[in-house]
């Protein structure tokens, strides 16, 4: 297309009104101006979308210079050594994390849920393909897995056999894997969903009492438990189905590793076993709600939930916004496998509950 | 993301590298691994080589990195590669290790001489462990087996036949009570031939084995050793062993690789960073899959299949979930205590006078460790009553003969007769280990114990070990003869000893206590 210079002139005309206008706005933003440091802690599970240049430059466009520090959830609002760093911010990974830091007595100023990811079961196409035959496993019309997790724990309560459950490549007894629930996060939402289901509703002190010791017998027959979902996470990739047949974990977990190396993923596609996400019905929402103790912070809150920032969250990094909607821009092989509602979500138990629950599977 | 940071560190490693104008190395990097990995490395030090870092690999048993690892232990080392991840979640509470990550994964096998699986009937199908323990019952096979409490395939093996005994996923600490479970175990490892504290020792003694004629069954490996040993089998045209997987489940060992912290500076940090993001290259992985070892989803192929050998790393292999660290601790005191097969030893002790002075306190000092339960304990090398013992301080002659079994009075006594003697007179072992057999061949009749004469010598011995060796009854060729060098020792003749005998020789010389702690692995 060649351009005439009639058209050249109108151009650098609508440009240079376009700077002068710009100029005009930007001179009011914040960033001409040094953007805020802010300290504070973060589950490690953000640590990648924090450090992320766009989401860097995003903030710094919007006046912050975030420093996140990786800490458990539970310890962050409740550990003195780490309260007395006196952080500007908390970004824990539940929203029971909401209720324990007001138990704590944290001068709470803005608590807003910044992002989400579902608690799902990692799993392999071959062992999928055995669940499936026994009913355990359904595919939605959208073409989602999805998994009976009450039918699948009372089996592995029942010391069933994996080929009595349709699993014929592996040998021995059921068993699936969560990362510790005193450590972290996802292990201890998993305790959470599994008090819920195994109570038939929302779990309360009084249905503690009838399914905790299931729910510890459950625990206990993971044998080894990891300390973190980040590496729970890479030895399910790295032992695969024969050694980690079922493993929990987020949902944003698998997007994060498919974004990062679609080639990688694409290879992966064509092996006998591939990993599956099982999505558990009802599950529960790993929320991130992000605590403000600061004034400075505040407008951290906002930030995040701009439309850039929750792009790059979803579109790089796989987390769900702030009511569960997946955001737009995501790799198509993510768009494909994801479910676009999660219809049966579960609120975790109050804290009381979950506090006593963490009590009981204390190694 | 973790991805394109670690990339970033390779450049910046690369940069850094270039701008280095000569080819002195910018620092020294050490690396303690298990001795599985000694086959790796190549890779590593041609990466180190390209980054001008002066890297330095020794190994040790997954034990002994364990320890290191420990409370109030200074780290002297900048990362560790043990066999599996269960050693540092064990030792490591202080979390000194960082960014820890498995760089292949490696099923525990029952490798076994083709010709013998055959006959078993093994080349047909999966194998139980009912099927194993039936075979070792009827006298039919045994398998050589590192000690489960100082390596990793050992413990890994032994953590497995507990799980398949106790027919459950995961061990729990009240299954160590159940008596059927224990007995089925200790009939297993009542097939171990032998023992060592090193898996690449363990196949290098099969291999050695094999050119000598003095043929064993079966061993318990990692696969990647199997494959390792079977290459060199082929070269020598000796027949392999045989893969079997029990049908139960394989213990299958993560090989993390992470690093210690010990105030060195970024640089050192960003060097193992690079380091580890290379291990984990699709190159390097192509190549540590080449050896046999499993490699990750997505990051190279596996190793291609040889149906000869029944390895196939592609196959799905059913892993057992390794325990708590508190139930894998109660097991190990177990094994150590109560369900390994019990040691039959002999220690010579030179007490010749050149031993007087330094060399006489540090021997005490080696003695006192030995036979004070509590301390060998910490260690994992205790007695049990079921071990019978026999120590027999010489010089030129054998001075005494004191017996006793592994009971805490008989400890007790033993070492106070050991702390009556001084050091006097000439030198000759092999009088000492003349007397020694002759103590130890009533005993091996009965078939119940693991035999060894530990030597321990500073100085040259009177006779040689050819014509010893010649005039030793073949009938006594089984027990292992080790020695342990202290001072000026000639190392040659209790090299030629352990050559002959399946043994090997400790160095002494800077830690005695050490020296003796490590033969203990081997018995």
């Amino acid at each position: 297309m060649s351009i005439t210079r009639r058209g050249l002139g109108i151009g650098l005309m609508g440009a240079s009104a376009a700077a002068t206008a710009g100029y005009v706005y930007l001179r009011d933003t914040p960033w001409l101006q040094a953007p805020a440091a802010l300290g504070g802690f973060i589950g490690g599970e953000k640590k990648a979308f924090l450090a992320n240049p766009r989401t860097v430059a995003a903030l710094a466009h919007a006046g912050f210079a975030v420093d996140g520090r990786q800490a458990g959830s539970v310890e962050m609002v409740r550990a003195p050594e780490l309260l007395s760093q006196n952080p500007d911010f908390l970004w824990p990974s539940s929203s029971v994390m909401v209720e324990i830091a007001r138990q704590s007595k944290l001068p709470l100023r803005r608590a807003q849920v910044i992002l989400n990811s579902p608690i799902v079961v990692y799993s392999w196409s071959n062992v999928v393909a055995g669940l499936a035959t026994a009913g355990l496993v359904a595919r939605s019309p959208a073409g989602y897995a999805t998994i009976d997790l009450l039918a699948f724990l009372k089996a592995v309560l029942a010391d069933a056999s994996w080929a009595s459950i349709g699993v014929e490549a592996l040998f021995g007894k059921a068993r699936i894997a969560a990362t510790d629930p005193n450590l972290s996060n996802s292990g201890f939402m998993f305790a959470g969903l599994v008090a819920n289901l195994l109570s038939g509703d929302v779990a309360t002190p009084d249905s503690l009492d009838k399914v905790g010791g299931a729910v510890e017998t459950l625990f206990r027959r993971m044998g080894y438990k990891s300390h973190s979902s980040g590496s729970q996470f890479e030895d399910y990739l790295a032992g695969g189905p024969g050694a980690y047949p079922m493993s929990v974990g987020y949902e944003s977990q698998l997007l994060e590793w498919i974004i990062a190396d679609p080639a990688r993923w694409s290879r992966v596609g064509r092996s006998a076993s591939r990993p599956v996400i099982l999505y558990p019905v009802p599950t529960v929402y790993s929320a991130h709600p992000l605590l403000t103790l600061k004034p400075a912070a505040d407008g951290l809150v906002d930030a995040l939930m701009s439309v850039p920032l929750q792009t790059i969250a979803w579109a790089e990094h796989g987390f769900r916004g702030p009511l569960g909607a997946p955001g737009a821009g995501a790799h198509p092989e993510v768009a494909a496998m994801v479910p676009e509602h999660l219809d049966a979500i579960a609120p975790m138990p109050e804290a009381a509950v979950m506090l006593a629950l963490l009590e009981r599977l204390a190694a | 993301m973790r991805r394109s940071v670690l990339g970033l560190a390779v450049l910046l490693a690369g940069t850094l590298s270039l701008g280095a104008c000569d080819n002195a190395a910018t620092f020294d990097f050490t690396i303690v691994s298990g001795s599985e990995n000694e086959i790796l490395e190549p890779v590593v030090m041609a990466f180190c080589a390209a980054q001008k870092v002066a890297c330095h690999m020794s190994y040790l048993g997954s034990l002994d990195i364990g320890l290191g690892l420990r409370p109030g232990q200074e780290a002297t080392v900048d990362a560790v590669w043990p066999a599996s991840s269960i050693w540092i979640e064990m030792f490591d509470s202080g979390r000194k290790v960082t960014h820890l990550q498995s760089i292949s994964q490696n099923p525990v096998v029952l490798g076994v001489r083709k010709s013998k699986a055959q006959s078993l009937g093994w080349t047909a199908g999966p194998v139980t462990t009912a099927e194993i323990l039936k075979a070792v019952d009827g006298g039919t096979l045994r398998f050589l087996m590192t000690s489960a409490t100082q390596s990793n395939s050992g413990a890994s093996a032994y953590l497995a036949m507990l799980a398949a005994a106790h027919g459950k996923a995961v061990l729990e600490a009240g299954d160590l009570d159940d008596a059927a479970t224990l007995d089925q175990v200790a009939r297993l490892l009542h097939g171990v031939e032998r023992s060592s504290g090193s898996s690449g020792w363990l196949a290098q003694l099969y291999r050695d084995g094999t050119r000598k004629g003095a043929v064993y069954d079966a061993m318990w490996n990692y696969e990647a050793v199997i494959k390792e040993t079977n290459d060199a089998l082929r070269r020598d045209g000796h027949e392999p062993l045989w893969a079997v997987y029990p049908a139960e489940g394989v213990a299958v060992a993560d090989s993390p690789l992470g690093f210690v912290a010990r105030g060195r500076g970024q640089e050192v940090e960003d060097f193992f960073i690079a380091l580890q993001a290379y291990l984990l290259s699709p190159e390097a992985q192509a190549q540590i899959a080449a050896t046999g070892r499993r490699i990750a989803l997505g990051r190279a192929a596996q190793a291609p299949p040889e149906p000869d050998w029944n390895f196939d790393p592609g196959r799905l292999a059913t892993a057992v979930r390794m325990p708590e660290p508190a139930v894998i601790r109660k097991a190990l005191t177990l094994y150590q205590e109560a369900l390994r097969r019990p040691s039959l030893t002999a220690l010579c002790l030179d007490f010749s006078g050149s031993m007087a002075g330094e060399g006489e306190s540090a021997l005490r000092q080696a003695v006192s460790f030995l036979f004070s339960p509590e301390r060998a304990a910490e260690v994992l090398v205790q007695w049990s009553p079921k071990d019978r013992i026999f120590v027999l301080p010489f010089d030129n002659e054998v001075e005494a003969v004191w017996r006793g079994t592994g009971s805490g009075d008989d400890q007790a006594r033993l070492l106070g007769q050991v702390l009556t003697m001084s050091a006097g007179g000439g030198t000759d072992m092999y009088g000492c280990v003349r007397q020694a057999t002759a103590l130890m061949v009533p005993f091996l009749a009965r078939d119940d114990f693991l035999p060894a004469i530990v030597i321990m010598t500073d100085g040259r011995s009177d006779g040689d070990p050819a014509g010893f060796l010649q005039a030793r009854a073949a009938d006594n060729g089984r027990i292992p003869i080790f020695g342990i060098t202290f001072g000026d020792a000639d190392r040659s003749q209790l090299e030629t000893l352990a050559g002959a005998t399946g043994a090997r020789v400790f160095d002494g010389t800077k830690d005695l206590t050490g020296a003796f702690r490590s033969a203990r692995g081997y018995n």
